[in-house]
């Protein structure tokens, strides 16, 4: 099983302040990992840092065998890792197939000249794209609502449009912040279901989250960061079961 | 998430058949003025009104990229000096002299922009203050633009000859054929802009305005995009200052200085900043006419402007356009000036220098 | 050009570099907390000389209680600013630059029409020069400057030392984290603003007995962007390096071109250090911070 994703010695600091200090993670091909830790411990930072908002105060993140450290979101984009924000971060204002359709930006093959002349190979790929933007809302449920402006879906909706955009991107590693928080149970379990069937056609996820049942259902490895450190790493019986852990949330916000 | 409501139904831009008769019927209208209107002093106005209405046009273009750029008018002199400059060094026709020098502006935006547009949010808006006000002394201090005193003199455009008719002539005296070539002109650029506002091209640019950082995580590359916003933004405001260089036939440095780009603003924002052609239109319209209706005195005029624009941005941000919600926005207007404000957020210094911090 | 010269123009650039300073460490500090580009800065630097010419001369109270009355005016001022307009569009930073500029030209438009437009000077505070090596420093200089260094260490230890300063600090990090750590953004915003503005109208105060006053001083907002970008936006450091520098620099350009191909070159040369180094002198490259 191979690392597709490695953080070695990780470290971000904010003025005086460590966000992440000293990390090494590794992330292996098509697995689901669960990135836990109260809140503050680093992980919305380290999420930032691996999708390229900002460079790292010093370490390395390597992707797919490739150096990665520093570079631009945009660039990162284009290598294949793909992020959902921890609020609903979607364009509010267009409608959700709009929405999705964005996430084919990087797909385009025809130059923009084509496009602006409305010429038959750009046609053509509006409309293959087009197609390729419903089978993902169908995929995820969504395709009735194609219409709809995303500021007036329900929060759990928003949060799975948020996916379908990633996806559209056709991500290789996929990071996700938080995507249950503020679900009702049955929101929450068809957003695990999905991400298993996201997980089975390949993608590598990486999970934050703070619903523990969710965590220690879905993922097959969990680490945990408290302060910006690393503190325990495994699989989910093993860190249910590891003390520091759960002191590091009863100390804070006395488990879920 | 607050939801806006279902009362905004997002209009796509479709052409429907209200819409185009509206259209029609304002080209008409447009076409007949010379007819309708008598006073050259008022052609005169209608004129001034269609070249700031562009500027406007360019302003707002920069800031749904997340740009607020004080130079608009430092490139609208850029063109028009370069094309005076043209016309009367290199004894070029004015038709030659519109496109290179068009090109010329688009050319330094380029430059000016590679730097600029690196350093987006408030280092952006700063240099593009000091870019301006350094113009401005580059116009007035270098003879070979005229000093302070500037330019005059500059030639008409020269007479478009017509099979089987009179050239037509552009007169100071009528300025039909002059308000023609502006309408022109607006035409390519509302053109021009609107291609980059309709999906097929401007789904990216349409991104990079609603949510820069989503964007940038679906690949967008927020620094190409803005670059070529700011020189298609240059050469737009290079057309129209090689048109009115040329309808002027003088030119001083002071025209082109932070005042008129605050006025450029004033348009923008009087019109509404969430409509992007129809906003500056409107706006350029009520702040040229209304004034001489009223015959305001010019000598208080800059507490005036101060005072107006201090209300305007308290009472109407959405303005006039967003106030009357002509058309069922998708956003509420309000939403426009709080994007901005977003955009520029996200690229604000985080802390105090490390020194600081280190004490 | 022979020593002497050269020292004094470095002197003279080193006394008009503190004013810039002192300026750049309000604009900055308006710029970070509450986050206004405010252009209308040099208005209140204008409205401090002013003030302290009118006391003095008109009223005649003594320097020092007038300097400490135009400071205490134009910080309460600032506040009122704030309070009246920048707090009520808060977040948008557009309309927010644009009444800054409307407030700028109302109050340089103001002066103008109430004091008229001839410069007006003041009689010296304090005789007699200070000679070291053929360069004239005149006590009144050498002493304001002094003053100005004092105000500079106590606007330090304000943002480092109180908890006001740490709260300024922190909001100019992160209002959001700030306000979890239960800082009142408003408030803070407002004493930024008024401590900005209070510094501003100080340097205008102890400029007076210097140079004269004149509704045009405003103007001296655009040469403090120059020193903030050159410092680095935000950067209290940057601006105590920069502005000495460009004080230095603006007085040998003075002497030797002119204004207005100064103000070129100046531009000229900060576009091509962003270029090298995005985030000014001693800033840090530009980071974006996550929404």
């Amino acid at each position: 099983m191979s690392t597709i994703l490695e953080v070695k010695q990780l470290s971000k600091y904010f003025g005086g302040l460590a966000a992440v200090s000293e990390l090494d993670l590794s992330v292996v091909d098509s697995e689901i990992l669960g990135l836990i830790g109260p809140n503050g411990a680093g992980k919305t930072t380290l999420f930032n840092v691996i999708g390229g908002f900002f460079p790292p105060t010093s370490g390395k993140v390597i992707f797919d065998s490739r150096d990665i450290t520093g570079l631009k979101a945009h660039r990162i984009a284009h290598l294949g890792i793909s992020r959902i924000f921890q609020a609903s971060t979607l364009f509010m204002e267009i409608s959700v197939l709009d929405n999705v359709f964005t996430g084919y930006h990087m797909s385009y093959k025809t130059s923009i000249w084509k496009r602006l002349l409305r010429m038959p190979s750009a046609l053509n790929e509006e409309e293959m794209l087009r197609q390729r933007a419903m089978e993902i809302l169908g995929f995820m449920g969504l395709e009735s609502l194609k219409d709809e402006l995303a500021a007036n879906l329900p929060h759990g909706h928003q949060r799975i449009l948020g996916v379908c955009m990633a996806l559209a991107t056709n991500p290789k590693l996929l990071l996700l912040d938080e995507p249950v928080t503020g679900m009702n149970p049955e929101e929450t379990q068809t957003m695990i279901d999905l991400i298993r069937q996201i997980r089975d056609r390949g993608v590598t996820i990486v999970v934050v989250e703070h619903n523990m049942r969710v965590v220690m259902n879905l993922c097959d490895r969990i680490a945990v960061l408290n302060y910006g450190r690393k503190i325990a790493e495994g699989l989910p019986e093993e860190i249910r079961d590891n003390k520091e852990v759960v002191e590091a949330y009863l100390g804070k916000e006395g488990g879920r | 998430m607050e939801k806006l409501g279902k009362k905004y139904r997002f209009n796509q831009i479709n052409i429907r058949s209200g819409k185009l008769i509206g259209l029609v019927v304002l080209g008409v209208i447009l076409v007949l003025v010379p007819w309708l209107v008598r006073s050259p002093y008022h052609m005169h106005l209608l004129i001034m009104v269609g070249i700031y209405a562009v500027l406007a046009m360019t302003f707002i273009f920069l800031l749904r990229t997340g740009l607020i750029s004080l130079a608009i008018a430092a490139f609208w002199g850029i063109g028009a000096y370069s094309s005076a400059l043209l016309a009367m060094r290199l004894d070029l026709s004015f038709w030659l002299a519109l496109p290179l020098s068009t090109i010329i502006t688009g050319i330094i935006g380029f430059c000016i922009g590679y730097i600029l547009v690196r350093n987006p949010g408030f280092a952006f808006i700063i240099l593009t203050i000091s870019f301006g006000m350094a113009i401005v002394h580059v116009f007035g201090t270098f003879d070979v633009f005229g000093g302070y005193v500037g330019i005059t003199r500059i030639p008409a455009p020269d007479p478009i000859p017509l099979p089987f008719l009179a050239p037509i002539e552009f007169s100071r005296v009528s300025k039909t054929a002059y308000y023609y070539l502006m309408l022109f002109l607006v035409l390519i650029v509302v053109l021009a802009l609107y291609a980059f506002y309709s999906a097929w091209t401007g789904r990216a640019w349409r991104a990079i305005g609603l949510s820069p950082r989503l964007a940038e995580s679906l690949g967008v590359n927020l620094f190409r995009y803005r670059l070529v916003a700011f020189v298609i933004a240059s050469a737009a405001a290079g057309l129209m200052g090689s048109f009115y260089a040329h309808y002027m036939q003088s030119l001083v440095p002071g025209a082109f200085d932070l005042f008129k780009t605050i006025y450029v603003h004033i348009y923008a924002i009087l019109g509404g900043i969430g409509f992007a052609i129809s906003g500056p239109v409107i706006g350029a319209f009520i702040m040229t006419i209304v004034p001489e209706l009223l015959r305001v005195v010019k000598e208080f005029e800059p507490i005036f402007t101060g005072l107006f624009l201090i209300l305007l941005v308290l009472f109407l941000p959405n303005g006039l356009l967003g106030l009357l919600s002509l058309r069922q926005r998708v956003e509420r207007p309000s939403e426009s000036i709080a994007r901005v404000g977003r955009w520029i957020r996200a690229y604000l210094p985080t802390s105090r220098s490390e020194h600081e911090n280190r004490k | 050009m022979e020593l002497p010269l050269v020292g004094q123009l470095v002197v003279n650039g080193l006394s008009m570099g503190m004013v810039y300073v002192l300026l750049a460490s309000g604009f900055n500090l308006i710029l970070s907390t509450p986050k206004i580009l405010f252009i209308a800065y040099g208005e209140f630097y204008m409205l401090g000389a002013y003030i302290l010419w009118g006391l003095t001369q008109e009223l005649e109270l003594p320097f020092f209680v007038a300097l400490c009355l135009a400071t205490l005016a134009t910080g309460i001022l600032g506040g009122i600013t704030y309070r009246l307009i920048f707090q009520r569009i808060e977040g948008h930073f557009l309309a927010m630059i644009v009444a800054a500029i409307g407030l700028m030209m109302l109050m340089a438009q103001g002066t103008m029409l109430v004091f008229g437009t001839e410069a007006r000077g003041m009689p010296s505070l304090f005789t007699g020069m200070i000679i070291v090596g053929g360069i004239r420093i005149s006590v009144e200089r050498a002493v304001l400057i002094i003053i100005a260094l004092a105000v500079l260490v106590g606007l330090h230890l304000l943002l480092q030392r109180t908890n006001i300063g740490r709260a300024m600090r922190a909001v100019s990090f992160n209002a959001d984290v700030a306000a979890l750590q239960g800082v009142n953004s408003n408030r803070t915003y407002l004493l930024a603003m008024v401590v900005g503005c209070a510094l501003a109208g100080f340097a205008g105060a102890i400029m007076t007995p210097v140079f004269a006053v004149s509704p045009g001083m405003g103007a001296i907002t655009f040469i403090v962007l120059l020193v903030v970008m050159l410092g680095g936006i935000g950067s209290m450091l940057g601006a105590i390096v920069a502005g000495l520098v460009l004080g230095v620099t603006l007085s040998f350009g003075q002497y030797s071109v002119g204004g207005g191909v100064a103000q070129i070159i100046f531009f000229a040369v900060i576009a091509i250090l962003i270029f090298f180094r995005p985030g000014g002198l001693l800033g840090k490259a530009r980071e974006e911070v996550p929404l």
